[in-house]
């Protein structure tokens, strides 16, 4: 049997709802709906028990959290359940009442998202006019009295990468503690979106360069971390930290994952906690089972010496590249079918391979570019 | 809005947990508390850590400790409270 550790973090994505439209959303192309949404009560016992099950740092996201009108009330539930709370936001809809009060509610650290330094850019990723509102927000962000802790989230790309100095220079001019510069990982839209998306490895290399410089210059301002595409990597992430080891996903209607793309995979079966205490899906639900521990793991990965360190890399991203949840990542250059993952560079990370955006005015980008790559939609 | 961040850890600092940054996990098993992650700390650190409250003064800690170590040979106390320190301040938990 395999031993349980106690998960560190729980991700509520409260709802699927947002007004931005980003090209590499990790949302399921089909989204939850709001009726099918849980409601407050559920969410705040879902955060006590989840405190009692070990937890200690509950990140609200969605979708949009700000979408939910009694997002307040669950920040204060949840740190009434003794929860570090994070909200990961694109700050739409928040107006400095509203930030005022979700941080009297007790909200520990914010967490708010950039598309690019320039404005019409950065609309085009989003698909919305929002930029502007961040840069604002950002400002009441930084004049709270007293404090919290404030993460700039920038999501690279294909598209953006080429000027990673200037978004760094532009989220350096907003003062966060923290810099999270994230290249898209190809799950849900971004995986729809890759040839838009994905990056040569001369730009990767010169990236990683970049934000090593940055790091060094910032050391004791910002803490800087850093994600990096693993299409370009020689072994996988371990994803999650390990499946059903670390981390638990409810999402919108309730239902527990290990992580957010998990719903991809056929033939799972994920409880819902409209039905099940947090503790009993922890031990027992068949999709928390399903990849824990070494027991499913095929060769290489069963007896490599990698195992503990990356846990044979991401479930969600086997399947969705060789159809087999069980095989290695083919990230991996020890995989089997690293060949797709070699493919898919060579096809879609070549210089030239696909049109990368120019400055231009957002109307303009969106209609010369139209039909480049699609939008996440919005459910009901 | 510019803040000022003094990033020289010197006698008169006073260390105390960065913005975001709190106690949390239980009396028994206490843990520091930031964006993105939890340090457990025991034994001298929790000591130190403890002294961050935005009372005391780097050398007023270090004092403290000389005062409970006092077979430490001189200057270790400050030299390890200050890579300490220096270590969460680059991690953002800690600022003076």
């Amino acid at each position: 049997m395999t031993q349980r550790s106690n998960p560190l973090a729980l991700i509520a994505e409260i709802t699927h709802r947002c007004p931005l439209h980003c090209v590499y959303c990790s949302n399921p192309l089909e989204l939850i709906s709001r009726p099918e949404e849980l409601a407050t009560a559920d969410w705040l016992r879902v955060f006590r028990e989840a405190s009692a099950l070990g937890v200690l740092h509950l990140h609200l996201t969605g979708g949009e959290p700000l979408s939910r009108p009694d997002l307040a009330a669950m920040i204060e539930g949840a740190r009434k359940s003794r929860l570090y709370t994070n909200l990961i936001t694109s700050g739409i809809g928040l107006s400095l009442e509203r930030l005022t009060q979700l941080v009297e509610s007790g909200l520990d650290h914010i967490q708010l998202s950039f598309q690019d330094s320039g404005e019409d850019q950065a609309n085009w990723i989003a698909g919305a006019r929002a930029h502007a509102h961040k840069l604002e927000l950002a400002g009441w962000i930084r004049d709270l009295r007293p404090p919290i802790a404030f993460t700039t989230n920038l999501v690279v790309h294909r598209q953006n990468i080429g000027h990673l100095e200037e978004m760094i220079a532009a989220l350096e001019a907003l003062h966060p503690d923290r810099m999270e510069i994230a290249h898209a990982q190809y799950y849900g839209w971004a995986l729809q979106n890759r040839s838009a998306l994905l990056p040569t490895r001369a730009q990767l290399d010169r990236a990683v360069a970049v934000v090593a410089a940055a790091e060094e210059r910032l050391r004791g301002k910002v803490r800087i971390d850093m994600v990096i595409p693993d299409y370009h990597a020689r072994f996988p992430k371990a994803c999650m930290g390990g499946w059903g080891r670390q981390l638990l996903l409810i999402d919108p209607a309730g239902r527990a994952l290990p992580c957010h793309a998990a719903g991809v995979i056929p033939g799972m079966r994920f409880d819902n906690v409209r039905e099940h205490t947090l503790d009993w899906i922890w031990q027992n639900s068949d999709a928390f089972q399903k990849f824990r521990g070494e027991d499913w793991m095929p060769e290489p990965c069963r007896s490599c010496d990698r195992r503990q360190e990356d846990f044979g890399g991401c479930r969600c991203q086997a399947f969705l590249l060789t159809g087999d949840a069980s095989a290695t990542d083919p990230v991996c250059e020890l995989a089997p079918l690293h060949h797709i993952v070699e493919d898919a560079v060579r096809e879609d990370a070549t210089p030239g391979s696909t049109p990368e955006a120019r400055e231009a005015p957002f109307h303009v980008l969106q209609e010369q570019m139209a039909g480049f790559w699609s939008y996440r939609t919005d459910p009901k | 809005m510019a803040r000022e961040i003094v990033a020289e850890l010197v006698d008169l600092s006073i260390p105390k947990f960065a913005a975001g940054c709190r106690w949390g996990g239980t009396a028994e098993a206490p843990v520091v508390l930031f964006p993105e992650g939890a340090i457990r700390v025991e034994g001298t650190g929790r000591i130190i850590l403890e002294l961050c409250d935005g009372h005391f003064s780097l050398a007023e800690i270090v004092q403290k400790l000389e005062a409970q170590f006092m077979l430490a040979p001189k200057g270790k106390v400050r030299a390890d409270v200050q890579t300490f320190l220096e270590q969460l301040h680059a991690k953002r938990i800690i600022d003076y």
